[in-house]
This record gives C-alpha cells, structure tokens and sequence, in this order.
C-alpha cells in the first residue's frame, strides 16, 4: 500500500460493489465503481449529525447501477423501429392471452374466432386499401447511396407494422364484443366488425403519421422539432416544422399548409460530413 | 415562455440543496432527508438533462489527505433557472433546507 492511498473498503462494500457491477453497462463501469468506493468510504469515515451506514447506501448503489443500465437501453433501443415492432408484438401476445383468458380456453374459443376470422379477411384488406389510399406519402429524396436497400427496409418496416396493428385491432373487437356474444349472437358479430373496421382505421392513421416521422435509413423517431419560417409570410417562404435524426442521417421538412413552396412532406440527407467544419 | 423543465418535487429539493452549496451525494442525502435510492438517480437524470454538472476532486488534494477522490455535483446556468421556478413552484422548499455553512 502506497503512504498516500486511503485505507481499503470492508469486505461487505467489496463484495456489494462486485455483484452489482455487472449490472452497470461496461462503458460507463470504471466511473461508476470510482464514484460508489469514495463514496463508501467517505461513509464509513463520515463526522456528522446523522451518521451513514454502507446498508443505507446498498439500495442507492443498486438503483444508480440499474438507472444507468435502463439509460443505455433507452439510448440503444429509444425511437427504434425493433422497439415499435417488439411494442405492438407484446400488445398483441397480451390482447390474445386475454382473449383466451375470457373464451376460458382454445377449444371454446376456436368456433367463435373461426367465423370472426373471415370477418377479418374480408375486412382487413378493404381498410388498409382506403388507409393506402388516403395517405399522405413523403417525396423521397433520390440522392443518397443505397437507397433501394433503406426502400427495402422500410417497406418491411411498414408491412410489419401494418400487419401487427390490423392484429391487434382485430383481436381488441373480438375481446370487446366477447361478452355480448352469449346473448346477442348476431348483433356482436356485427359490432364486432363495426368495431374492428373503427380501430383499424385509426390505426393505420396512426402507423402511417409513424412511418412519416421516422428517419428514411435508420428508421428511429425523429426528434427535437423547430419551427421554420413565419406565417404571415407565406407568400414570400415556406413555413412549418422541421425534424431531425439524431444519428445526423438527415432532416424533414412538414410545411404547416400546402403551397406552391412546399406541398408535402420533404425528407432532405445530410452529408456524413454534416456537423464538421467547412474547410474554407 | 418559461422553457425550464418542471421537476418533481424530490429532483427540486435535490436541486435546491446542491445550489445551497452541498455538492456532494452524501451530502444531499443527509441535507435532504430523501433515502440514497433516491437522490443518486434524481442526480443522473438531472446531469442528463445538464441542469447540474460533475466533476471529480483533484486526485493530489484527496491523496494528501488519505481518502480517495469524490465526484461532486455543480448547478448549471439551466439548473439555477429550474431551481428558481422549482422555488417558485414550491414556496416551502427554501424553508426546508439550510444553507451550507462553509
């Protein structure tokens, strides 16, 4: 031991501190077993009114270990499409496991779902084609490299996406109407469909406003919106709201009303250089 | 437009003992009250969102004194601005805690 280092922890902190660091993600582990082995230790040698024991700290080292764990996660995974798609898939697992939970089982279910399913079918199509059509659809910028495969990947993104939410609305009617069906047979067969055709459509509302406000090659939500532009001057420039990516991927431009400027939504790339300085 | 974050009323009581002068976690918690659980994550999320800033003592200044170094928490411009519409959101929090005597 050098005649300068304090002396050690007792061997209750080393061993709290050595279980729990591995809950703390490895970028960030080396600070935060400095800040907690000083901050033990300035427990243990504390002069004060109220006197601080290890045990007091344990569930403050714990909740730091597993705060910055969830905020690595929340940068990792925040605004992503895995995250949307993982969402809307438990949502799913969650309003089946209901449904079977209220028809008391697979076999009782079976030939009520049998008949709603070819509801469905008939339905789902007909709603996602008026969705389709209605849509607004961003003017994709021709200019960055690789865009057929960023194309590719978006359009699965939103076949997923559209598949899970039709899903899902389909099985909230079901569960919805499930306990009318015992007595009104026919009339919860038809709120049924009534009430799938209503969630699907906002739905889809929903998933397209979605896939519009996400970036064109990484798919995250863009964020930190401004406002660009006066309203009064709507003749002279183009006003509304712009979005950016927070991987720098690029930026969109949603005019706040249609004009000869801007008539739709516009995604404009950035350069991979965008946030160096211009060389003069 | 008031653009200072609205905080909780333990992220503001945390706030307003570290613009006191108590820099430090332990300090905080005992200033405060509020249990370690508590005010070492409220100090994350509060240095995330750059209301405060930390820093480590100097390495040579703690090792003169045999103990190892500490990070300790300042208040940002952003962070004085919320502790001042915090107090204004909870007038008795100014009463609750002491100034650091130095």
């Amino acid at each position: 031991m050098s005649p300068h280092a304090p002396p050690p922890l007792p061997r209750f902190d080393r061993t709290l501190l050595r279980a729990v660091e591995k809950v703390v993600p490895a970028a960030a582990r080396a600070e935060w077993l400095r800040t907690w082995q000083a901050e033990l230790w300035h427990t243990h040698h504390r002069r004060g009114a109220r006197r601080l024991s290890a045990a007091d700290l344990s569930f403050g080292l714990m909740c730091d270990a597993l705060w910055l764990r969830a905020e690595s996660w929340r940068v990792a995974f925040g605004g992503t499409a895995v995250l949307c798609l993982a969402t809307l898939a438990a949502l799913c697992v969650f309003s089946g496991v209901l449904t079977l939970a209220m028809a008391g089982g697979w076999r009782p279910l079976w030939p009520h779902l049998a008949g709603q399913l070819q509801h469905f079918i008939f339905a789902a199509p007909l709603v996602t084609f008026v969705s389709f059509g209605t849509a607004s659809h961003l003017q994709a910028s021709p200019s960055f490299t690789g865009r057929a495969i960023y194309r590719i990947r978006r359009g699965l993104f939103l076949a997923a996406k559209t598949a899970l939410t039709l899903l899902l609305s389909f099985l909230l009617s079901v569960n919805l109407c499930m306990p009318l069906h015992a007595f009104l047979p026919a009339t919860s067969d038809l709120l049924q469909i009534l009430f799938f055709v209503i969630f699907a459509l906002m739905a889809l509302r929903w998933v397209f406003a979605d896939q519009e406000q996400r970036c064109q090659q990484c798919l995250r939500a863009l964020s930190s919106p401004a406002r660009v532009g006066r309203p009064t001057y709507n003749l002279l420039e183009w006003n509304g709201t712009e979005q950016v990516c927070k991987q720098g991927h690029g930026l969109l431009s949603v005019p706040e009303m249609e004009s000869s400027w801007r008539q739709s939504s516009q995604w404009v790339d950035l350069a991979p250089t965008w946030d160096q300085p211009a060389s003069v | 437009m008031n653009s200072s974050p609205r905080l909780s009323h333990s992220a503001a009581l945390i706030l307003k003992a570290l613009s006191l002068g108590y820099c430090f976690g332990l300090d905080v918690m005992e200033v405060t009250g509020l249990p370690s659980g508590t005010v070492y994550p409220a100090l994350r999320r509060l240095e995330r969102d750059e209301l405060v800033e930390s820093r480590w003592e100097p390495e040579e200044e703690a090792a003169a004194k045999q103990r190892p170094a500490r990070r300790y928490y300042e208040v940002t411009r952003a962070g004085k601005t919320a502790a001042l519409a915090a107090t204004q959101r909870y007038p008795l929090l100014a009463r609750l805690l002491p100034e650091k005597r130095s």
